[in-house]
């Protein structure tokens, strides 16, 4: 039965009827190909089911949806023609020459891609070695200020250059008289240019600087007959006496002095200066001086007359200056005759007459101070523009240019002249902003940003420094000089014209040509013979007496009263004009540690007896006074400011800018918590500081930066001062900061390394018998690198080792290194909140620290407890020594931070670099609870989109975050960071020698603060290169590791500092 | 069956039947919601939201929304860790060292002391979590294959211990918890009339039937667990103690942490066993199974876990001063004397002196006392964390860095927000979760039940 059982799989097959038949001839049943499918004409019938649309909708959707979820794209345009010299990734240098009338600096732009993003010195042909300071190394934002004006404008609106142009030729044609105010001009060209203007118009030329040194200039005329204001050579000078001179910062080319006051104080040397400085407030200068004296400014004559005195045999004094300061101060001038310097930075003609007297008597003239080839800037002439405001007021001017100064906001009677302005028809200005002045004028005809210009700058005889443009201008500005030359109807633009003033016949066609121009470029400078001096004033210099009778008598008349007021200028805002960079706004001023303010500093004593805050910190904010002079009022913080003289105020001028709300710039403007600006009661913004220009004295037509009366009060409330640095002594940890007097370390200076009594090298003790004196007891010590945890890093003599020395002797703490290492490694701008609650992100700091009167020595023998001690060595002294410590990474080879990182977020390299991987950072912030030197940085917010940084942090704004280096990541919210040493410069010199072929030669890799640094303090280097700099330094006697004995092994070295002092204080 | 001397006090108190401890723990889940409890779990939880609201906007904008600085990089974030795993630690030392010592008087206050130890852990485990830069990638401290090349995770860094040791204490716990919740749920899903709830408990109870088996094996499971969680109690605050112990920074870097670490974490711990339980048991009437011979042992933990803390206070100080390390010693110091000895001081108010209380009988048989003196511990070890972080942290060792550390609202409102988590996950379990361990409670009844203990003296 079984064979008949069958199966059907339907009645088709049971039947096997002719379409089953057809069916089962066709191997793949159903199929149809797609070219079938789509060519059939039903298909057009068909409707597409609810179900099916839904279903395609969806699909449709999604797959949208996804694309549109990939992250934007941020085009990069590629070049047409790509320029010859340009290579995406590789930096091109272009030598140029930074000159605003405050600081002159010889540079080198770095450009990448055709943007300018660093400025560094042009240390092989610059002028005085090509040292820059934090002013001028930040001045490349200035290219990228949001706030330039961005074309020609008539009013306040916009214009074009030819009706521009045409307007104003004919206003000057109308015009019966006509002046140009300027800074100083020190451009052979552009004099020629301003004289072909004043030749067509018959105008005036004015120049006039923010900060005056016409008084030096008078004495300089009265003593040799020539208004000039010589060189100074502090390199040569075995002793140093400066009356109130900031020289190592602000005072005249104090970037040059800060380079050549550094080669006289190498405790190595043959032999190292002596410093003394009186003054009132505590300067940068102050903070360097081996001795360092309080007086007030009214007696800065009196001291240089009791000096002159002296010197002469006399034996005046000066009223509350201890006897011993004189009596030092003049042996030494008189011991180092000819070798020796007086310098004073007051501004009054007579006090400057007796300095003269004094360096005549000491024979400084010829060898430590220059007369024959003064410098050239610094030319302003207070009593011409007096006269011209005069002139301005009484109507007699009908066309006034301004040209690269901004006397609306600097001048000492700024009302008048604006009252005087309102006078004159026609006001043109070729400033980069609608600064104070510019918004005043009619017509502003913006200046190209120096990085845009040709130039040429003489500031001495026998060189010529170029400017030379690193970009085409961003904007629709025209050089200065060519407006000038255009209104003069010379068409030539002015490129030509300056080649023609070192060439009479230059022609477009020698544009390339002439070998000599090219390694001028090349060079950022030409040099020229320098003239001979004139014979007249050879027999001037060495005229035996200058009468200074009648100085002598005019400084003693002049009465204190019961405060005086010095005003200084910061290193980093300096005389206000880039008030709106937020680099120099953030960073610490060297002696207060403040930013972003300015503020009223005062002795301690005094403030105890006003009643006053004197504990500054997050949530203890300072007090606020009044200060009234000159009838004027300003309420400003105080600062308790140790070495400041009892009964004398400090108050940085440089503040206060765009106080009519002028278009300067966001940063220059308060901001609140949220970062939003605050707007004041008059419903203006709100300046950061306030500006106390009116607050000096005027003496023979010249502002003197004093007022020898002024009132201070205690005012109604406080007000939060951003410090980055709360604490001010080192508390007795001689392991953070070595320091010896001059005299210990020459009776030691032969010792081996870690020998001297100033310099002794940590041990542990151990419980055995280390020196074999049969006793184990706490003298049996080994050193610190014997006892280790881990295993060490295999750097020492494999591949390199980076790293760095530091000389505390070296070290001005001008702060130039801060701002330099801010900008090559885009650190962020955090603004004034975060700096208050403790949060700057500067990768590298100046610890600037002063001694106290107490020290566990001390306390022990006055029997105090431990509690009563620390809490008296927490305050400095009266008038303190000071140190300036750089701080930043010590990439330990043992780190601390390395060991505690869940997720090895920071590693040490086989080079001795302790780096941070920003991407595999989680941000627990344990590496920086654990880092002894607490250098880590944490980015607390999204810094470059965070609503609160947008007025100021550079990478919020379109513009200025061109100026960011493309080779250093910006880093995002929550990771930490820190010192890389540079990394990027690193690879780049490694690259290099490989394409070379060579190893990497000692100093072909520098960091951005040892390459800013003007007293050549930070010196990086290989230190398994046996040949390198760095590691002869690091082997120096007075080298040392801060905190040894913690045992971290850093590959930074410090230098233990020496004072010329004669015995060791504490 | 096992005797118990006459002496000794009898653990549950009243004329309790088995029936009647049913009664008493079960009674409150079955009927509905008290008004008091609505009202609390209300409050709570809109402290609680509070709190989420802090969080979200701290992970929305950035650490700088607490006070944190370049030199305080800790204050709030880890001390609240600290502080909340130091809590958990009592209810592990009760339920896993209690059991394996025998000592009967943990049954009743083991359940919720266990609760209390999940949700301190879970309140815990917040703050490492959000005090991360990038909590985003927060998972990067797990050793997980990656795709990175051959990254891995850092096993020299305490912090991976951490996530080791937090994550261990916390399943066992968890599961330990569990094991002993199963009886007990399935005695309430056999009372549960209602389809729903009952249902609910059955898949909780995983088919608990009542055998002897069952039994057996639980006591099997519970042993084994206890023999596990035991180390677990003092490995986890030890490790805790690394973080800082392992450190460079003076006043961290100390080698007496852990036990240190350990017995400030079950003193802190029993004081917040008692504040809960001492409103528990007035709120829930379970006067007579947590009655004042549970209070007075765990007083008794107290002032002994206290005293070990203060000896290890004052060893610190002596250590600072013996070390002659000028950093060493400059840290104690200020710790006392310094800008933060408020805290310091507070800290050694509330942990060694006031504790010591407790050497007075009236005192640690005093309701009021006691529920004070668990608060007071509590403040006490919340500061003993803050000093040992903020105050080491804010002057280490270069002065040019010393600073200041300030809490803002984010940080306050973070802290108070888990305060609220913590007491509405508790309030939920008291309203769902049986609170005593009834079928273990039903097991020293007989020998510790007080009328069992007449009726046995009645005999002698």
């Amino acid at each position: 039965m079984a064979e008949n059982k069958r199966y059907w799989s339907g009645l088709d097959e049971l039947n096997k009827t002719e379409a089953y038949k057809e069916a089962l001839a066709v191997e793949f049943q159903g199929q149809q190909s797609v070219d079938e499918f789509l060519g059939d004409e039903r298909l057009k019938e068909t409707n597409t089911g609810r179900r099916d649309f839904l279903k395609f909708m969806g699909f449709s959707i999604t797959a949208a949806t996804l694309a549109a979820c990939e992250t934007p794209v941020v085009k990069s345009i590629p070049y047409v023609n790509k320029p010859e010299e340009i290579t995406p990734g590789i930096a091109n240098y272009y030598a140029s020459t930074y000159f605003d009338g405050q600081d002159f600096g010889s540079v080198l732009v770095k450009t990448r891609e055709g943007r300018p993003i660093f400025i560094k010195g042009n240390k092989e042909y610059g002028f005085g070695g090509g040292v820059l300071n934090a002013r001028i190394n930040s001045s490349v934002l200035g290219l990228y200020d949001s706030a330039r004006i961005q074309s020609p404008m008539i009013g306040k609106s916009a214009s074009d250059w030819n009706t521009v142009d045409e307007k104003i030729m004919a206003a000057l044609s109308a015009a019966k008289r006509v002046a140009i105010v300027s800074g100083s001009v020190i451009s052979p060209s552009t004099t020629r240019a301003i004289n072909e203007f004043k030749a067509r118009y018959n105008a005036d030329h004015v120049q006039y600087e923010a900060i005056s040194y016409q008084g030096m200039r008078d004495a300089n005329q009265n003593a040799f007959g020539k208004a000039a204001i010589p060189m100074y050579h502090f390199d040569k000078a075995k002793v140093i006496v400066s009356i109130a001179a900031d020289f190592l910062s602000t005072w005249l080319t104090g970037n040059v002095f800060a380079a050549d006051y550094a080669k006289g104080r190498r405790p190595e040397g043959a032999w190292m200066s002596k410093h003394f400085q009186f003054e009132s407030a505590m300067s940068v200068t102050g903070t360097n001086a081996d001795a360092r004296y309080m007086i007030s400014p009214s007696q800065e004559g009196k001291l240089a007359a009791a000096i002159l005195d002296r010197l002469n045999g006399g034996n005046a004094g000066v009223e509350g200056v201890e006897e011993g300061a004189l009596v030092k101060a003049v042996a030494a001038l008189k011991a180092n005759k000819g070798n020796a310097l007086v310098v004073a930075g007051s501004n009054d003609v007579n006090v400057q007459m007796i300095v003269n007297a004094i360096n005549m008597s000491l024979d400084s003239y010829g060898n430590t101070i220059d007369i024959k080839n003064p410098l050239r800037a610094f030319a302003g002439d207070d009593r011409a523009f007096a006269k011209l405001v005069n002139d301005m007021k009484s109507g007699a001017v009908d066309a006034v240019i301004f040209y690269g100064t901004n006397p609306v906001y600097s001048y000492h009677n700024a009302p008048d002249l604006r009252d005087a302005m309102s006078k004159v028809a026609t006001k043109v200005s070729f400033n980069l902003v609608a600064d104070e002045t510019a918004s005043l004028c009619d017509f502003c005809c913006p200046d190209n940003h120096y990085l845009e210009s040709w130039n040429d700058l003489s500031m001495v005889e026998g060189r010529v420094d170029l400017v030379q443009p690193a970009i085409t201008p961003l904007f629709n500005t025209r050089q200065a000089q060519t407006s000038l030359l255009k209104w003069c109807g010379n068409a030539a633009d002015y490129y030509t014209y300056l080649r023609q003033t070192h060439n009479a016949g230059y022609t477009a066609d020698m544009m390339n040509t002439d070998q000599s121009w090219n390694a001028a470029v090349h060079n950022g400078c030409m040099m020229k013979a320098v003239a001979e001096a004139p014979a007249e004033m050879e027999a001037e210099v060495s005229a035996p007496a200058l009468d200074v009778a009648g100085a002598i008598a005019a400084v003693t008349a002049i009465k204190g009263g019961s405060f005086e007021l010095a005003t200084y200028l910061k290193a980093g805002i300096g005389n206000g004009s880039q008030a709106a960079n937020p680099w120099l706004q953030e960073l610490p001023d060297p002696v207060t540690k403040v930013t972003w303010d300015n503020y009223v500093t005062m002795a301690q004593s005094d403030m105890e007896s006003m009643n006053l805050n004197t504990y500054l910190a997050q949530r203890d904010h300072a007090s606020l006074v009044k200060v009234t002079a000159n009838g004027m009022e300003v309420i400003l913080p105080a600062y308790p400011q140790p070495g400041q003289k009892p009964g004398t105020v400090g108050i940085a001028l440089g503040y206060g800018r765009g106080a009519g709300n002028e278009n300067i710039g966001r940063a220059a403007f308060q901001t609140k918590e949220n970062g939003e600006h605050i707007v004041g009661e008059d419903g203006l913004f709100v300046p950061i500081g306030k500006n106390v220009f009116p607050m000096t004295t005027v003496q023979n037509g010249t502002p003197v930066y004093a007022n020898f009366s002024v009132e201070v009060v205690a005012a109604e409330g406080t007000y939060p001062l951003a410090c980055t640095q709360m604490h001010h002594t080192y508390m007795g940890r001689d392991s953070v900061v070595k320091e010896t007097s001059y005299s210990a370390f020459k009776a030691e200076a032969d010792k081996p390394k870690g020998k001297a009594s100033w310099n002794m090298a940590h041990g542990l003790a151990v419980h055995e018998d280390v020196n074999g004196d049969g006793v184990i007891n706490a003298q049996d010590k080994k050193p610190i690198s014997d006892f280790d945890l881990w295993h060490e890093h295999p750097v020492e003599g494999v591949g390199h080792r980076w790293g760095m020395t530091i000389d505390l002797s070296s070290c001005i703490g001008c702060g130039s290194c801060i701002t330099a290492c801010h900008i090559e490694n885009n650190v962020p701008v955090v603004g004034k909140d975060e700096v208050l609650r403790h949060r700057d992100m500067h990768w590298m700091r100046i610890d600037r620290f002063y001694s106290s009167d107490y020290s566990l020595e001390r306390g022990e023998e006055e029997g105090l407890g431990a509690i009563d001690t620390y809490g008296r060595m927490e305050h400095p002294s009266a008038n303190p020594q000071t140190v300036h410590m750089p701080m930043m990474c010590q990439h330990c080879n043992h780190a601390p931070c390395e060991t505690v990182c869940p997720v090895l977020a920071t590693t040490h390299s086989n080079e001795g670099l302790n780096q941070m991987t920003y991407n595999r950072c989680i941000g627990t912030r344990y590496c920086a609870n654990n880092c002894p030197y607490k250098v880590r940085r944490f980015n607390w917010f999204n810094y470059m989109g965070y609503d609160k940084f947008k007025n100021f942090n550079p990478s919020q704004d379109s513009l200025s975050r061109m100026v960011l280096n493309p080779d250093v990541t910006v880093r995002a919210r929550g990771v930490m960071e820190k010192c890389s040493m540079c990394v990027q410069r690193i690879q780049t010199g490694k690259l290099d020698a490989k394409k070379a072929g060579t190893p990497v030669a000692d100093g072909a890799v520098v960091s951005a603060c040892s390459e800013a640094c003007p007293t050549h303090a930070i010196t990086f280097g290989d230190l398994n290169d046996n040949k390198s700099n760095v590691r002869g330094i690091s082997q120096n006697n007075r080298a040392y590791h801060a905190l040894e004995e913690v045992g971290v092994q850093p590959n930074i070295y410090y230098m233990a500092k020496v004072r010329n002092t004669e015995d060791q204080e504490a | 069956m096992q005797r118990e001397a006459a002496i000794r006090e009898p653990l549950i108190l009243g004329n309790k039947s088995y029936k009647d401890i049913t009664d008493d723990v079960v009674g409150p889940i079955e009927g509905a919601a008290p008004r008091t409890w609505k009202i609390l779990v209300t409050l709570t939880g809109l402290v609680a939201f509070y709190g989420v609201g802090c969080i979200l906007y701290l992970l929305g904008t950035g650490i700088g929304v607490w006070g944190l600085n370049k030199t305080v990089g800790w204050a709030w974030d880890i001390t609240n860790f600290v502080w909340w795993v130091g809590i958990g630690h009592a209810g592990t030392l009760i339920s896993a060292v209690l059991l394996l010592f025998r000592q009967k008087w943990r049954m009743a206050i083991n359940r919720s002391a266990e609760a209390m130890t999940i949700f301190a852990v879970i309140m815990a485990a917040i703050f490492p979590g959000i005090h991360m830069g990038r909590i985003w990638v927060g998972y990067w401290v797990f050793p997980l294959p990656n795709q990175f090349g051959s990254l891995w995770v850092n096993f020299n860094s305490p912090l991976l211990w951490d996530v080791f040791a937090i994550s261990t204490y916390f399943s066992v716990s968890l599961v330990f918890w569990y094991i002993g919740l199963v009886p007990d749920f399935a005695t309430i899903r056999d009372r549960m009339v209602k389809p729903l709830p009952k249902k609910i408990y059955g898949i909780l109870s995983f088919g608990w039937s009542g055998r002897a088996k069952n039994w057996t094996r639980f006591e099997e499971v519970s042993l084994v667990l206890a023999g596990i969680a035991t180390p677990l109690v003092f490995s986890v605050h030890s490790i805790v103690s690394m973080d800082f112990a392992t450190s460079v920074i003076p006043g961290w870097h100390t080698t007496i942490f852990p036990p240190y670490f350990v017995s400030g974490a079950v003193f802190s711990g029993f004081a917040m066993v008692q504040t809960l339980l001492l409103i528990m048991r007035k709120t829930m009437k379970l006067e007579s199974y947590i009655h004042i011979k549970h209070i007075e042992y765990m007083n008794i933990v107290i002032i002994v876990t206290g005293s070990i803390v203060g000896v290890a206070y004052l060893t610190e100080l002596f250590i600072s001063w013996y070390s002659g390390v000028e950093y060493e010693s400059y840290a104690f110091i200020n710790r006392f004397s310094g800008p933060y000895s408020w805290a310091y001081w507070i800290m050694m108010t509330c942990n060694v002196i006031t504790p010591q209380l407790y050497w007075f009988k009236k005192l640690r048989r005093s309701l009021t006392v006691t529920f004070i003196l668990s608060i007071v511990v509590n403040i006490g070890m919340w500061f003993e964390r803050y000093v040992i972080i903020v105050t080491s942290l804010h002057r280490d060792y270069n002065p040019s860095s010393w600073g200041e550390f300030h809490a803002t609202t984010i940080d306050i409102g973070i802290f108070i927000g888990t305060l609220g988590i913590f007491f509405t996950l508790f309030l939920l379990f008291a309203r769902f979760f049986p609170v005593l361990a009834l079928n273990e409670l039903k097991s020293i009844l007989k020998s510790s039940g007080e009328n069992y203990k007449k009726i046995d003296n009645h005999h002698h």
